[in-house]
């Protein structure tokens, strides 16, 4: 089964009226991979991954999962997947035992030895009553739901929510570990420090688009570097602005920051014939800044007619 | 529209009072209308006596029956239960959602939480008491029926400060427990036991001073539609409301609130305890879980529990002797009771066993606890998992959707066919104890005839939560559609009015089955119709978005 994709859509499209949640997604998730999912709320995270769980139903386009059809086949789908849906919400009259024990016998049966791992590395609390526990130890008895039937692919939706940062770690290595065995997880996620933490591709969606789809480490490597200068009198925006490579300014009395993509020669050039250069302090962007230079750039797209989006 | 606490609770809950005060007003109408085109000379007969008794006015006239039978009964008992809706979700279902914190994080005492929530009930309750009255006064105006004699204001009165009763009653309840299902159930018990027991207390000779000690007596038992106001009853009604009242201020306030816990129950204890862990867990744990059907099962015992309880002794075994003992005073004034009135608890003769467990039990009552129990399980089994967001983690296992309509469907048959074997066995019960000569292969076949009505009305909801995952729909549609229905038999069956036949409580007591027995074809047609609605259910789940909230 390793050479099939894992999950695989092709021009999926949601419309509820005329509110186009989802529009001609293509989207491809490998056998030992983490793809992570980002984009802001409302982006169409959620309606992609209730689509291709067979929750709803597309409008148009076809999802598949492990080669088989997400509608026609979702059953035979679901004994090989493991799903955490967002904002997660468990029966508050049964133990964490009692609801993992409910979906053990609807899968007809897990390794309890594993599920009792599983427990312990994340420290959960299985004999409460899930409508008494908190929403991270709530949290955590969805995540060993995912989880125990060492699923082929996991599909999770914001999953860290509610977890501790010591917790989200050791899930972060439970990720990375099923992978290595030649799993796949699909996961969104706003939190990109985490996305980069642990995926290996990252999909950037924002009204129903998906805007680019990339490896984490070529994201890293278009050369976005944070810049900020140091000036000897007051920065103008509009100087900045006009450099070629430049995404985002901000401008406060003698300093400037910058979000820019090019060579420093053209930047200094640029910059040495107005002002005098009194400090240059230089660093690689992070994800959320490659993030944010990119969806900035699509929400003021027309403005100044940039469309660097896709590549 | 968020000005206040007030307002936003006027704004939260004016729609349900609103549906129903127009479904009073829209009954009325039609009660009205029907009464109107039947003979009703043989009561102007009966002697004042009598009239007064039954609470008709001198002229025996289409409006006062219409007055009794859809404000007293339905209306009285609506209201009421709108008001414990009210009042236990007031503090108690803030607590159980889990919003008390935010609410209350704000600079607002919880005395003035409390008033404010009260307030907006006792406003509503009013509204309501004042659309009833000013509905009371158009429609005999429309329809050209005579009320002389008769204060509609009066009646209207009594009935709203009856209500808010019931309405303080599960505040107070809530405010101490924090329990929602603890403030309307004992609320609702204390509603269903004083209508019962004034209506059976009064009818005992020697007997009808103990009415005095349940808070229905106060609502109807001075006859306010004939004889104007009385201050007395109201002042014992407000005082008790304003005594529950206070006894929720302070016992919102002396209280640790509940946070969004669950509650502990006996299986809990059970399974905490080393000695008895073992026996617990095989209790709770993985019989409970072990199947969909058998989850929904266990989420509904506790209801299946108390209606079946209540069904075999207090409507089967305590009815047996309860005849014996009032039979006498039966014969006299039995003929007396007006046709049209006893129409409403499903009609009959109560001089006669027949006739009387139809209007104790049958008519009513027992369609009642049938169709909470199977449209509890029905609205909850598909709307309620979507409404409470479970749906997606059920359906992450490798089940098909049907397989969830089916095995919850399962349940429902199997609940409501345990609450019709309850009933037919504590009337059994009851009439061999009491040494009553009724045929109980006849009881047993109205008790399968009140369960297929049950399922059916259960296969309604189950439809409609399938359809649309809206709990509120899934309950709405099809207790509306009973009370429609119902109402639509008992006037038809006064007259034979053809469009009875359109109700599916006409196939229920219709052939009066206690008497003749069985009747086949109407267990088909019954049978027939529930099998429709739950199989139009499964493709109505299957094709639809599922919600996600």
């Amino acid at each position: 089964m390793s050479d099939v994709i894992a999950l695989h859509t092709e021009g999926l499209t949601k419309h509820y009226g005329d509110v186009k949640a989802l529009v001609e997604l293509d989207l491809d998730v490998r056998p030992g991979e983490v793809v992570g999912f980002l984009g802001p709320n409302g982006a169409g995270k959620t309606t992609t991954i209730r689509t291709v769980m067979d929750e709803i139903r597309p409008t148009s386009g076809r999802a598949s999962i492990l080669g088989m059809d997400c509608h026609a086949d979702s059953v035979e789908i679901r004994r090989h997947i493991g799903y955490l849906p967002s904002d997660l919400a468990l029966y508050p009259n049964l133990t964490g035992k009692d609801t993992l024990t409910y979906f053990a016998n609807l899968r007809g049966g897990v390794d309890w030895t594993y599920v009792g791992q599983l427990a312990e590395r994340l420290g959960a609390e299985l004999d409460k009553k899930v409508g008494d526990l908190s929403s991270g130890n709530r949290q955590k008895v969805g995540v060993i739901a995912a989880f125990m039937n060492r699923p082929q692919l996991l599909i999770m939706d914001e999953p860290s929510n509610g977890l501790d940062p010591l917790v989200q770690r050791e899930f972060q290595t439970m990720m990375r570990e099923v992978v290595a065995e030649g799993a796949a997880v699909f996961l969104s996620s706003h939190t990109l420090s985490e996305v980069q933490r642990v995926a290996d591709r990252v999909g950037i969606i924002r009204h129903g688009r998906l805007m680019a789809m990339e490896s984490v480490a070529s994201l890293r490597s278009k050369g976005l570097r944070k810049v900020e200068l140091e000036l000897g009198s007051p920065a103008v925006l509009a100087d900045f602005e006009a450099v070629p490579g430049v995404r985002e300014v901000t401008v406060a009395d003698r300093r400037a920051n910058l979000s820019y993509e090019g060579t420093m020669d053209t930047l200094l050039k640029a910059v040495a014939g107005r002002y005098e250069l009194i400090d240059i302090l230089t660093h690689e962007a992070d994800l959320e800044e490659i993030f944010l230079a990119y969806y900035h750039e699509d929400r003021v797209d027309g403005a100044n007619g940039r469309n660097g989006a896709g590549s | 529209m968020y000005a206040s606490v007030f307002t936003k609770t006027v704004r939260d809950r004016w729609r349900g009072v609103t549906i129903g005060t127009v479904s009073l007003a829209a009954l009325l109408y039609l009660g009205m209308m029907a009464y109107q085109d039947i003979d009703l000379s043989i009561y102007t007969d009966l002697g004042p006596a009598f009239q007064s008794l039954i609470g008709i006015g001198e002229d025996a006239d289409a409006a006062s029956l219409a007055y009794n039978a859809i404000y007293s009964t339905y209306g009285a008992i609506i209201l009421a239960g709108i008001a414990i809706a009210m009042g236990s979700a007031f503090i108690a279902g803030e607590e159980r959602k889990g919003t008390i914190g935010v609410l209350l994080g704000n600079p607002r005492s919880r005395t003035q939480v409390t008033v404010a929530k009260a307030g907006a009930m006792l406003l509503l309750i009013a509204a309501a008491g004042l659309a009833l009255w000013a509905a009371g006064v158009a429609t005999p105006a429309a329809l050209d029926v005579s009320v002389q004699g008769m204060d509609v204001a009066a009646f209207t009165l009594h009935l709203i400060v009856s209500t808010l009763f019931y309405g303080f009653l599960a505040l107070a309840v809530g405010a101490w427990t924090g329990r929602t299902g603890l403030a309307a159930g004992v609320s609702a018990g204390v509603l269903m036991l004083s209508f019962l027991a004034v209506g059976i207390l009064q009818a005992i000779e020697g007997a009808q001073d103990w009415a005095r000690i349940f808070p229905w007596y106060y609502f109807s038992g001075s006859d306010p539609l004939l004889n104007g106001i009385s201050w007395g009853h109201l002042a014992v009604l407000a005082g008790a409301s304003s005594a529950l009242f206070a006894i929720a201020l302070i016992g919102v306030n002396r209280r640790d609130l509940r946070g969004r816990s669950t509650g502990v129950t006996l299986l809990d204890r059970l399974r905490a305890h080393p000695w008895t862990a073992k026996v617990g867990e095989r209790l709770a744990g993985t019989a409970r879980v072990s199947r969909i059907w058998v989850k929904t099962a266990s989420e509904h015992q506790g209801l299946l529990f108390v209606v079946s309880a209540l069904m075999f002794w207090v409507m089967g075994v305590m009815l047996g002797p309860v005849y014996r003992a009032i039979e006498g005073s039966m014969t006299d004034f039995g003929d007396a009771l007006p046709a049209e009135m006893l129409a409403f608890f499903g009609g009959g003769d109560l001089t006669t066993p027949e006739g009387f467990y139809q209007i104790e039990s049958f008519g009513m009552m027992t369609p009642i606890a049938l169709l909470v129990v199977t449209i509890t399980i029905a609205a909850k089994a598909l709307a309620g998992e979507e409404e409470n967001r479970t749906m997606g983690v059920l359906l992450a296992n490798p089940v098909r959707r049907s397989q969830v309509v089916a095995e919850k469907t399962f349940t429902m048959l199997v609940f409501g066919a345990i609450v019709g074997v309850a009933t037919f066995a504590g009337v059994a019960v009851g009439c061999l104890i009491a040494g009553i000569d009724i045929s109980l292969v006849n009881v047993a076949a109205t008790c399968l005839l009140a369960t297929l009505i049950g399922l059916l009305f259960g296969a309604l909801s189950m439809l409609v939560g399938a359809a649309t995952g809206r709990v509120s729909l899934a309950v709405f549609v099809p207790v509306g559609a009973a009370l429609a229905f119902h109402t639509m038999n008992a006037l038809a069956s006064l007259n034979d009015a053809w469009w009875g036949a359109l109700s599916p409580f006409h196939y229920y007591l219709g052939s009066d089955p206690l008497k003749t027995g069985m009747d086949w074809g109407n267990a088909a047609i019954l049978t027939v119709l529930t099998v429709a609605l739950l199989a139009l259910s499964f493709p109505a789940f299957e094709r639809r978005d599922l919600r996600q909230r």
